[in-house]
This record gives structure tokens, C-alpha cells and sequence, in this order.
């Protein structure tokens, strides 16, 4: 299959670039505090209180902590779960800051793809104990009438007024984000859509902790990935939302520009429902730096899935060394500050690298104490350094083997 | 068909309370036959009166012992509809799918936590039943069982849902990243889908369906095999309230027609029939526009309200109408659905030069 030709670099209507951003995370919320977590290296880690953790031997997560929603959501009350109010919110967020209204967005066409995998699975969770306690008749309808997907973007456009939007939710698990700001790309590049509003959200609840100690991949105290102690993942929660549009439409506004969406790649594995597959993420991240028209020796940063488990990192950079061999890129884990936040870990991925692009640093791979010999790369241990990044890459994998990759670059008017 | 950019259906597969394939629910359509059965409330641990559920539909029975333990009844459904789709279309395993869903199996889900929550340790659950708890397992069990290692997503949307469905696939041929593209929705009938409805609804209980269709979706010039539908136009927006719910389906309807080929006259207009004040909203606003006599008869009175899957349905009755009406030939077709919760999609197709399509299914 012929990847799609990257778009000549004279057509800024077909070049898509990030305008805004917004971001609910454990280690900030916001750009600028979130900007200051990555480059502190802040461990987003705490004692998980989003259900009652008695019976489990690990009990951390990646909550966000002490978060105000009234600022940025008026309208949806309990129409909304937890992920569908940190969508919402970063939204709003993402808007603000790119020096949008809600007037504005209303004029034109636009399009809202939020990447979750449980979107509200902690009101399920709920329910579930509601019925075990009260049966079927006793469970809370406001939580009942919540549950699909959906509400994640729906929420978004009924909060912000949009109507004239094409919204969707994808829920293709880990690596949802990177699909959901794949779509808004290919809808701007289209020209089906003035701007987009795409990212991630989730929320930390009982179901998805239970799957991952099941399988044995929750970590006993932090995030370690590439190390060769590492014990597995953090669950964590969250929201990414970038806002996107052309480069001509944020040239003729006078718009600031943090970064270019270069291109992005998706596949399916159709292999495992759980473990990775090394050949394909090869092959979509060469899917992506063809969409992207970069070549592999030009990226200067790749953000990691890094899970922290002993399969994903090791897998991930086989699959690396597989395209860039001796000479791998600096490779960090953002998931070792933030945790596993699920649909939103590649939108919160793609926030810190338009953030590393725009002020020039590298975010640490924190909690490191040794490098695994079967994950040798610079993982940037414990500490930001200052960079000169043009393009920075962004891996996402899932389970099911939806894999999805984006490439971000510096903008230039004439690339 | 025409030669233009836009992407063709060339093949499809539906498994619904009209039976076990294709040709079981385009019988169904043009029989205009009630699919709804008493609901066996014991087995099912619910309380509707009535249910449009896929008949005889074990799945082991259906997909076989192997690798089906702790399957959810909607992973079952699109992967049989699925298999029943490959047959129809050359093999290619770089083809993408999409499907479109509510939240995955809300029953599996929920099963799962209230399994932990009564076990004596809260991680004493079963491992088998991990992969279907999570909302892309349907289409990633697609992937897995019949080597599909193209794009591979799964998009809630609503009622709308195989809509946007169908937009997205389109984007991913339009961009390159995908020559064919299985596209659809599903749908399970559940204890736990069955109480949420419930109270949703505020204590009334909507007569339930469920069932999956899938469609080929296939670049347009060159695409191998017999086009059924050439997909114009596709617009999705959101109603601002939902009793705003008729200007939303309106200016839908208004941006997909401006797509419309010149001369092309409309064949059908098919409403999503949902039984609430939007769908109400969405019937009388297609009544006005293309009048009553050119709209297809609301699935949901026949076969229960499919939740997710029933847009793609709609799409499915429109095909099996016009494969047995001469005139619906280069026609279009107008398909609308919404959601009381604010999604809106319509869509526009343009059918067949041909009369009556070759009968290619092997059930």
C-alpha cells in the first residue's frame, strides 16, 4: 500500500499545524504547569482513591489530584462522567489558548475526535457494585444514561456550542489519542474540516487496575521504563486536546504556532490481544515517516509507548533498532511521570512533544536507576536537558495491535 | 457506475433478527415481517416483554469451541458477520475495519467488575474474559481471526455510529492508507444493556434489538468486483438540544444533497425510526423534504431498536430494497439517524446503474 503523499510544502492549506493545547494530567494541569512538570521530571504517582483498593498488594496510580472543572466547563452538569469532564475541560483549555471563541469556531466547519479506552468505565464500575449490592432496579440512572462512548466528544461540542462539527470518540484502547489527532489531520488536509479538536481521555477506575494486576503488570511502587528493574505500569488519567488547523488559516489569523502535525501511520497487528508485535510497529512507524515525508535519521526525539512492562519496552526497542539500528534517536517514556493514562496517553504524548519542540527540551524517563541490556537507549534518565528538536515521533500501541504513530516537526513557512 | 473519486459498497453481510445472513434479513425487509419474540426474561435476567434478538444464535455453535471461551455475544456477532463479508470479496489482508460500537460489551465489562467485586480477592477474576472487556475487541478479534493488518479502529458515535462509520472509512481510502475498507456496527442484546435502557428511559423499557452488518468499502475507479452503492456524501453534526433535533437533521440533509450528482432524482429516504422526540423530529422533517411516500419503513418497529448497529441496518435496507426495485437503478438514497444525545448523520448514496445486482452469496 502507497502511504499518502505528504503534502508539497508550498500548500499551507493542506499542512496542518497544533494552535492550542490543553492538558489534565497528575503531574499539571494546564500548559504552563504541565510544561513545568515534564521539565522537572515530576512523578505523578500517589495512592489510588478512585475505589477502594483493599485486597491488592499495589495500590499506586496516577491520579490528578485537586482538579476545578468550573472554570472550564459551564453547561454539561451530570451529564458527564470524570473523562468526559477532563475532555471537555482541556477543550476549553486547548481553545483559550490558541486565541479562539466559541463565536469563532461556530463560523466554520469543524471536527472533534477524542481517543479514550473506557471513556466512562468508572461510572460502570459503579453501577456494577450497585447492582451486586441492590440488584438491577437500585442502580443510579444519571450514571446508566452515560455510558456511551460518544458522550467524550458530544460533550465537547455541546459545551463549547458547536454544532456544525463532525464528532466522534474512537475507542481503540492505548493508542487511541494518536488515532483521534490522525483523523483530525486527515480531515483538515482534506479540506473537510476548518479545525479540529483531537486528543485523549480517561479516567482511573477499578476495571481496567483489575486487567492490568491480573496480568501482573502493575507496578509495586513507580513507572520504570527501560530499566532493567522495571515491574510494569501505573494506572493514570487524564486529557490531551490539540487544537489543529491549516497553516494558511493560522498564518492569516496571526495565530501562534507551536508545531506542524507532519504525519501520522496506523495498523493492526492481527496477531495477539494483548502482547505487541515487533514487526508491525515497525511497519507503522515507517507508515508514518512516509506520511510524514521524513526520513528516519531526521528525528531527533522519540516519545515511547514504554509501558514499563517487560515485554512492551523490550519489543518497542527491538522495533526501533529495526529502522534506526546502532544509531537510535533519545528515547524517553512519558508514562514514567504520568502513568498509564490509557486513550489519553498518546494525546498527553503529543502535548509534551509540541511542548519539547516549542521550548526546546527533552522530557525525562524518570525513576531510572539502570538500563535494561535488552533496552538500550538514551531514555534521558531522570532529568529534562535542552534540545534543538525539529521532529519528534510519538509511538502509541494497544491492546488488540491497534498501533498508530504520529510524526510532529518544528513549523517552517517554506520547509 | 459512475467513474467518479467517490468510494463504492461492493459487498455486504448482515446477522440480525431476521436470521443468520444476508439473504435471511433481505427476505425479512421485503416481507415487511415483525422479528420479535417474547424475551425469555429468566435466561436473560430481564424484564422486557418483547426482544429483536438474532435467532439460534450460539455463538460456539456458530464460530466454533476454539478460541471463543469468554467470547461477549457482540464480538461474536461482528466476527460471524465479518467471515460471512471476506467470502464475498478478494482476499487482501492489508483491508482495513471499522466498526462502531456503544461501548464494547457493557455486559462483559460489568460482569467482569462485579466478579471482582464479590470474589474473595478482588483480582480473582477469569484472564480469558481480559480481551472482550476492553471497547476495541470486536474489531481487533476480526484482525486477529482473519489476518486484517490494515487500519484497524472502532468509533462511537452514537446511533449515528455506522455513519461515522462509514465517513471515516471513507477518509482512510481517500487517504491512502487503505484500498478496501470493512465497515459497520454491532450490537448485543444484554442483562446489562436491557437495565441501562431501563433507566435511561426513565423506568419505560424500548423494545431491544441487536445484530451486526458489515459493508465493503472500496476506492472507487478499478475497485474489483460489482459496486452496490457509490457513497456521495457523508455530514455528521451535533444537535444543540435535543429538541433542536430537526434543524440538525435538516441542514444535514441539505449539505449531503448538494453533493448530489445533477439530474440524479432521490429513490428513498430512510429515517433511523427512533422511538423518542428526536426520531420523531428526523421522520417528519424527511417527510417534508422528500415526502412520505418515498420513505423506507422505521426498522425498530420490526426488529427492536439496534442501538449502534441500527443505522448500519438502515444502510442494509436501503441495499436490499433496491436490489429488488428496478427503479431505485442510478438513483439516490438519503439515510439519516440521531441520537438523543446530540449526534446527527446523514448520508447520501447514489445506487447501482444495474437492475437487480448478481446473486454472488454462497449461504
Amino acid at each position: 500500500m502507497s502511504a499518502s503523499s505528504s503534502p508539497p510544502a508550498t500548500d499551507l492549506r493542506r499542512r496542518v499545524v497544533v494552535t492550542g493545547l490543553g492538558v489534565v494530567s497528575s503531574i499539571g494541569i494546564g500548559v504552563p504547569e504541565f510544561t513545568e512538570g515534564l521539565r522537572e521530571g515530576r512523578n505523578g504517582a500517589s495512592p489510588i482513591t478512585a475505589f477502594d483498593t483493599t485486597g491488592y498488594e499495589h495500590t499506586n496510580g496516577c491520579e490528578v489530584v485537586g482538579f476545578e472543572p468550573e472554570p472550564f466547563v459551564h453547561t454539561l452538569g451530570d451529564q458527564l462522567g470524570r473523562a468526559g469532564t477532563f475532555a471537555a475541560a482541556a477543550a476549553r483549555m486547548a481553545m483559550n489558548d490558541a486565541g479562539l471563541t466559541e463565536g469563532e469556531l461556530r463560523r466554520q466547519r469543524g471536527h472533534i475526535t477524542i481517543g479514550t479506552s473506557d471513556a466512562e468505565t468508572r461510572d460502570l464500575d459503579t453501577l456494577a457494585g450497585q447492582d451486586l449490592a441492590g440488584g438491577p432496579e437500585s442502580m443510579d440512572p444519571a450514571l446508566a444514561g452515560r455510558l456511551s462512548a460518544d458522550r467524550l466528544s458530544t460533550a465537547i461540542a455541546r459545551e463549547l456550542g458547536l454544532s456544525d462539527v463532525e464528532s466522534a470518540t474512537l475507542t481503540t484502547a492505548c493508542s487511541a489519542g494518536n488515532y483521534a489527532i490522525g483523523n483530525g489531520l486527515d480531515a483538515i488536509r482534506a479540506g473537510e474540516a476548518d479545525f479540529a479538536i483531537c486528543g485523549g481521555a480517561d479516567a482511573v477506575c477499578r476495571k481496567t487496575f483489575n486487567i492490568f494486576y491480573r496480568l501482573r503488570t502493575i507496578a509495586p511502587d513507580y513507572c520504570r521504563p527501560f530499566d532493567k528493574n522495571r515491574q510494569g505500569i501505573l494506572t493514570g488519567e487524564g486529557a490531551g486536546i490539540l487544537l489543529l488547523e491549516s497553516a494558511e488559516s493560522a498564518l492569516r489569523r496571526g495565530a501562534r504556532i507551536y508545531a506542524e502535525v507532519l504525519g501520522y501511520g496506523l495498523n493492526c497487528d492481527g496477531y495477539h490481544p494483548v502482547a505487541p508485535d515487533q514487526a508491525s510497529l515497525t511497519n507503522c512507524m515507517r507508515l508514518a515517516l512516509d506520511d510524514a515525508g521524513v526520513d528516519f535519521r531526521d528525528v531527533d526525539l522519540i516519545s515511547a509507548h514504554g509501558t514499563g512492562t517487560k515485554t512492551n519496552d523490550v519489543t518497542e526497542v527491538a522495533a526501533i533498532r529495526e529502522i534506526w539500528g546502532e544509531s537510535a534517536p533519545r528515547t524517553v517514556s512519558l508514562k514514567s511521570m504520568i502513568g498509564h493514562t490509557m486513550g489519553a496517553a498518546s494525546a498527553l504524548a503529543a502535548v509534551a512533544g509540541t511542548l519539547a519542540i516549542t521550548h526546546g527540551f527533552i522530557p525525562p524517563t524518570i525513576n531510572h536507576v539502570e538500563t535494561d541490556p535488552e533496552c538500550d537507549i538514551d531514555c534521558v534518565p531522570n532529568h529534562s536537558v535542552p534540545a534543538d528538536l525539529k521532529i519528534v515521533q510519538s509511538n502509541g500501541l494497544a491492546f488488540g495491535g491497534n498501533n498508530s504513530v504520529i510524526v510532529l516537526g518544528r513549523f517552517q513557512e517554506t520547509a | 457506475m459512475s467513474t467518479s473519486a467517490n468510494p463504492v459498497i461492493t459487498a455486504w453481510s448482515a446477522i440480525s433478527p431476521y436470521g443468520i445472513g444476508r439473504q435471511a434479513f433481505e427476505e425479512g425487509v421485503g416481507s415487511g415481517r415483525v422479528a420479535l419474540t417474547p424475551c425469555d426474561r429468566k435466561t436473560w435476567g430481564t424484564r422486557d416483554e418483547v426482544v429483536g434478538l438474532v435467532p439460534d444464535f450460539d455463538l460456539r455453535a456458530v464460530l466454533g469451541k476454539k478460541g471463543t471461551k469468554a467470547m461477549s455475544r457482540v464480538t461474536g456477532l461482528a466476527l460471524a458477520t465479518t467471515g460471512d463479508l471476506l467470502k464475498e470479496i478478494p482476499q487482501d489482508h492489508r483491508a482495513g475495519l471499522v466498526l462502531g460500537t456503544t461501548a464494547g460489551s457493557l455486559q462483559t465489562t460489568m460482569e467482569f467488575t462485579r466478579t471482582s467485586l464479590a470474589a474473595q480477592f478482588p483480582h480473582h477474576v477469569d484472564a480469558a474474559v481480559i480481551p472482550y472487556t476492553v471497547m476495541n475487541a470486536s474489531a481487533a478479534r476480526c484482525a486477529i481471526w482473519y489476518g486484517l493488518k490494515g487500519p484497524n479502529s472502532t468509533i462511537a458515535g452514537g446511533r449515528p455510529t455506522a455513519l461515522h462509520a462509514l465517513g471515516y472509512a471513507r477518509r482512510l481510502i481517500r487517504a491512502g492508507r487503505a484500498e478496501t475498507v470493512l465497515c459497520g456496527a454491532a450490537e448485543e442484546y444484554s442483562r446489562a444493556r436491557s437495565w441501562f435502557a431501563y433507566h435511561d428511559r426513565a423506568g419505560s423499557r424500548p423494545v431491544l434489538g441487536e445484530g451486526c452488518a458489515m459493508f465493503a468499502l472500496q476506492a472507487g475507479p478499478g475497485s474489483e468486483g460489482e459496486a452496490l452503492a457509490e457513497l456521495v456524501a457523508v455530514d455528521t453534526r451535533i444537535s444543540p438540544t435535543p429538541d433542536r433535533t430537526a434543524e440538525t437533521v435538516e441542514a444535514a440533509v441539505r449539505r449531503v444533497l448538494a453533493a448530489a450528482p445533477d439530474g440524479a432524482e432521490v429513490w428513498t429516504a430512510c429515517p433511523s425510526g427512533a422511538d423518542d422526540s428526536p426520531g420523531r423530529q428526523e421522520l417528519s422533517v424527511l417527510a417534508d423534504l422528500f415526502g412520505s411516500h418515498v420513505l423506507t419503513h422505521p426498522l425498530p418497529s420490526v426488529i427492536g431498536d439496534a442501538g449502534s448497529a441500527s443505522a448500519a441496518f438502515q444502510l442494509a435496507q436501503v441495499l436490499s430494497r433496491a436490489r429488488r426495485d428496478p427503479s431505485a437503478a442510478g438513483r439516490l438514497a438519503v439515510i439519516t439517524s440521531v441520537d438523543v444525545s446530540g449526534p446527527v448523520a446523514a448520508v447520501l448514496l447514489r445506487l447501482s446503474d444495474r437492475r437487480g445486482n448478481e446473486e454472488t452469496s454462497k449461504q
